[in-house]
């Protein structure tokens, strides 16, 4: 029997980016494929030429041993592939049904009426031969985010789809109905439907899928039963097993204590706790890293710091003080540098020129700001020396930020929070999208503020990069640190399995914890991060 | 009746209204001498019933156009230019066909009407294409249909007739045939709005284009769809306005003086349901009459205070009782994804 879907060798080329290399994937009908990768892996870019969104640069997708040639979203509806997006394509103020039909809706009275009758015995059939008990004539508004999610496959069933791709299916629902999704993919699979889902979690794909395939950096680096594989193994998979960088070991001992997070819970948008009682203690001259895959509350974790973001409990103690409830601008003030996720949202003004851009957050400054009015003789001074130590091209501080590559406008990005003269420097994926030279660089420039006695809180997927400049490494899994090892001893491995929530065994913590202590000037015992004691032996 | 009165909000302006007017009828019996009585006898007279019918026909019709145009995503507060200029375009088409003329075999005065639709009709049309295809901003497009028209009118009546008041045809369309348009096309609006595949698909593009765009339905062209039907009815109430008295008055605002506006006002009062907006349009029409008819029988009613009631009544609608939903994606422009 032919595969239901098979990708042949599928390459999608955007300008200057190869988001899918070669990519081949097979999916056997009746199963449920799981598509794992990190953020930016060519998961997405993969499915979309799937659904027919994307025309792929080389390859072809092949369907039931059928070549098909997609030019949009239609002719793969056509051919029995349905997309279920991340964010749901319903509409809010009408009903169930009238979403299930919505586009091909059965008429009566030669087109002048919608066939309710028929549309809702269509959508009660379907519902219930897939156990899905929605109720038809619900509005979409007053049902819960799992009910949304079963009509939006109710939609794609409707339309005839035998393959059912599905974007970060679990990213929007409670575990509760993470439970119930997978007794939908059951059902599904039961009755000969095929389903794709890309993930990038780890514990999703293991627990719901048949066949994992993984996704690095626009490769297929493996496609494996979820049945022969480990948690470990899936994340050195995603994770990549790279060249361990050398670490700088630190020319100083850590000094005063810059940041203190004591049971820290901070919720994301839907109100879901994402991070959970997190404690640690960051010391002056110290680079504390946090890896994790991407998605256990790391950007909550940041954003609370960086005054983003409300905490839901906890202290935050920043030299000695606590900043909870104080502003974003009283925290810039205080001396602390933020190189944020996205710097598209966050990092820059994009309509902005450079020189603009280079003031973001010392605009009440001087010399920026003189009498009421912006001196931009300074701020241009100021532009134009970020852009020649950071070797930021085009080196022209009135081209605006949109102009610019994205390595290019993180590289501004890092220069002008490095040149603040902070205290703290809280960086995430700093070297995200830079070519390699300019990320030996900013590494560099980081470990010298690092010497200069600044504390760095560093959160970054790339392994490599935490563990090559981090003095401490903390893992982070679903909001809370599963370990706090040493770079310089800790293996792949291990935090592999950290990665994945499984704590490490006592010689492992032992030997982090040994490092501490190793610590000439330390007076104190090492606060074990884990167990929310941190801060409470230091004099703040 | 559940559907046709949508909301019980709805149900309770047909309730208080008619409340209004029993009170006011018992009171009028019992007093007969005093201003009730003269109130009374205002409301309930033949006269202003019709003068109620005409003055509501262009407030109900570009109403039902307004709700077609933003259901579907486009605010359209030109409606007000739509009414002008079709009322010039039907009184300057029936006199050039003449009105004791034939064209096709429709008599002169209703090649006017036809005349003043496809003016509204071609002017919606442009308003469509700046706002869905160059992607205008809406309310800067929908003024500008107001100022052309509020312009354009009074100047061809000038370039034509030598005056911005054309000469009066000496016909007119009596009151029964635009009482009748209202009707149907209030029921025909309905019908569409809730029980075509259209008025779905309409109401998916003002709520959640793309999710209309991923089922395989072309957004830009249901909006130009509900943008175009926002002409024809308005089209259908600025010649129902002009032709009921057989002349376009071009002075100062216009003969449309607001309709237009008081028309936004309506839908927005009727909740977007073209049944509310047919009682709000009578209504506010009504307070028009009642108006015109006390300034007649010496009561000194400043008529300016009386126009301002729609407005003063939307904002309390909108700001306290907080039922009329805006569709989400009214007002933004749509880019599909392919």
């Amino acid at each position: 029997m032919n595969p239901a879907v098979h990708l042949d060798g599928i390459t999608k080329r955007f300008p200057g980016v190869v988001a899918n290399d070669d990519v081949d994937l097979t999916v056997e009908r009746g199963s449920v494929h799981a598509l794992l990768g990190e953020n930016g892996a060519g998961k997405t870019t993969l499915m979309n030429v799937l659904y027919g969104l994307y025309e792929p640069t080389e390859g072809t997708v092949v369907l039931d041993g059928e070549p098909q040639s997609f030019d949009s979203p239609r002719d793969a509806i056509d051919a029995g592939v349905g997309m279920i997006h991340q964010h749901f394509m319903l509409v809010d103020p009408m009903t169930v049904w009238e979403n299930v039909v919505l586009g091909n809706e059965p008429k009566a009275w030669g087109g002048l009426r919608v066939d309710k009758t028929a549309a809702r015995d269509a959508v009660t059939e379907l519902s219930e031969r897939y156990g899905f008990d929605v109720d038809p004539d619900a509005t979409i508004a007053d049902i819960s985010v799992g009910e949304q999610q079963r009509v939006e496959i109710l939609k794609a069933l409707y339309r005839g789809a035998d393959v059912l791709i599905m974007d970060e299916p679990t990213a929007v629902l409670t575990p509760q109905e993470v439970e119930e999704l997978y007794g939908v993919f059951e059902e599904l699979t039961d009755q000969g439907k095929t389903i794709i889902f890309i993930s990038h979690k780890l514990g999703e794909a293991l627990s719901a899928a048949d066949d994992i395939t993984v996704l690095r950096d626009g490769l297929n680096v493996g496609t494996v039963s979820a049945a022969d594989v480990t948690r470990e193994d899936l994340a050195e998979m995603m994770v990549g097993r790279e060249v361990l960088m050398e670490p700088a070991a630190s020319p100083q001992p850590p000094g005063d204590s810059v940041l203190e997070v004591t049971g820290l819970c901070v919720d994301d948008d839907r109100g879901v706790e994402a991070v959970s009682d997190l404690s640690f203690e960051l010391r002056a001259g110290e680079v504390l890293g946090v890896a994790g895959v991407d998605g256990n509350g790391q950007s909550q974790l940041v954003e609370a710091v960086t005054g983003l973001r409300e905490a839901a409990s906890g202290e935050i103690r920043y030299r000695g003080e606590s900043i909870l409830g104080t502003t974003r601008r009283e925290r810039i003030d205080g001396g602390m540098a933020f190189v944020p996720e996205d710097r598209h949202e966050r990092g820059l003004v994009m309509s902005y020129d450079l020189t603009e851009n280079g003031i973001l957050g010392s605009q009440h400054d001087p010399p920026f700001a003189r009498g009421g009015r912006l001196d931009w003789r300074a701020s241009r001074d100021h532009a134009e020396s970020v852009i020649e130590q950071y070797d930021v091209r085009p080196p022209d501080a009135e081209a605006t930020a949109e102009s610019l590559s994205g390595g290019n406008q993180q590289k501004f990005i890092v220069g002008r929070e490095f040149e603040r003269d902070p205290d703290l420097v809280v960086a995430m994926h700093p070297t995200r999208g830079v070519d390699i030279g300019s990320t030996e660089f900013l590494h560099d420039r980081l470990l010298d503020l690092r010497a200069e006695g600044k504390a760095v809180l560093l959160v970054s997927s790339k392994l490599d990069e935490v563990q090559g400049l981090s003095d401490r490494l903390a893992v982070m899994h679903e909001g809370s640190f599963s370990g706090v090892v040493d770079p310089a001893t800790v293996t792949e491995e291990e935090i592999g399995l950290l990665m994945a929530g499984e704590p490490l065994d006592d010689d492992s913590v032992e030997r982090a914890a040994v490092h501490g202590d190793a610590d000439p000037t330390d007076g104190g015992p090492d606060e074990d991060p884990m167990d929310g004691t941190a801060g409470e032996g230091v004099d703040a | 009746m559940r559907n046709v009165i949508q909301s019980d909000y709805v149900r309770s302006l047909v309730v208080g209204t008619v409340a209004v007017l029993g009170l006011l009828g018992v009171a009028g019996l019992a007093f007969p001498e005093s201003v009730a009585g003269d109130l009374a006898g205002i409301v309930f007279s033949a006269s202003t019933a019709t003068s109620t019918a005409r003055l509501a026909a262009p407030i109900v019709l570009a109403g039902l156009g307004g709700i077609f145009a933003e259901k579907s995503g486009v605010i359209n507060i030109g409606l007000e230019g739509l009414l002008i200029i079709s009322a010039f375009a039907s009184v300057y088409v029936a006199s050039l066909v003449g009105i004791g003329n034939a064209l096709f075999g429709i008599p002169g005065i209703w090649v006017g009407f036809l005349a003043g639709i496809a003016a509204s009709t071609a002017l919606s049309g442009v308003f469509g294409i700046v706002c869905i295809e160059f992607k205008a901003d809406q309310i800067i497009a929908g003024l500008a249909v107001w100022l052309i028209a509020l312009g354009l009118a009074p100047f061809m009546s000038t370039v034509f007739f030598g005056g911005v008041n054309t000469p009066n045809l000496g016909a007119n369309v009596g009151w029964r045939y635009s009482t009748a348009m209202v009707a149907l096309a209030t029921l025909a609006s309905w019908w569409t709005l809730n029980r075509t595949a259209f008025g779905k698909h309409l109401r998916a593009a003002g709520e959640n284009p793309q999710a209309l765009d991923t089922v395989g339905v072309s957004v830009s062209r249901v909006r130009h769809a509900g943008v175009l039907l926002s002409g024809v009815l308005s089209g259908v109430g600025g010649s129902a306005l002009a032709l009921s008295i057989g002349q376009f008055v071009g002075s100062g605002e216009t003969m449309v003086q607001g309709k237009g506006f008081i028309a936004i006002v309506a839908y927005l009062f009727g909740n977007y349901n073209p049944i509310g907006t047919l009682g709000a349009g009578v209504l506010f029409a009504g307070l028009d009459a009642v108006q015109v008819r006390l300034q007649q029988l010496g009561y000194a009613v400043p008529d300016t205070l009386v126009q301002t009631i729609p407005y003063v009544v939307v904002i309390v609608v909108l700001a306290l009782v907080g039922r009329t939903r805006i569709p989400e994606a009214a007002g933004e422009h749509y880019e599909t994804e392919e």
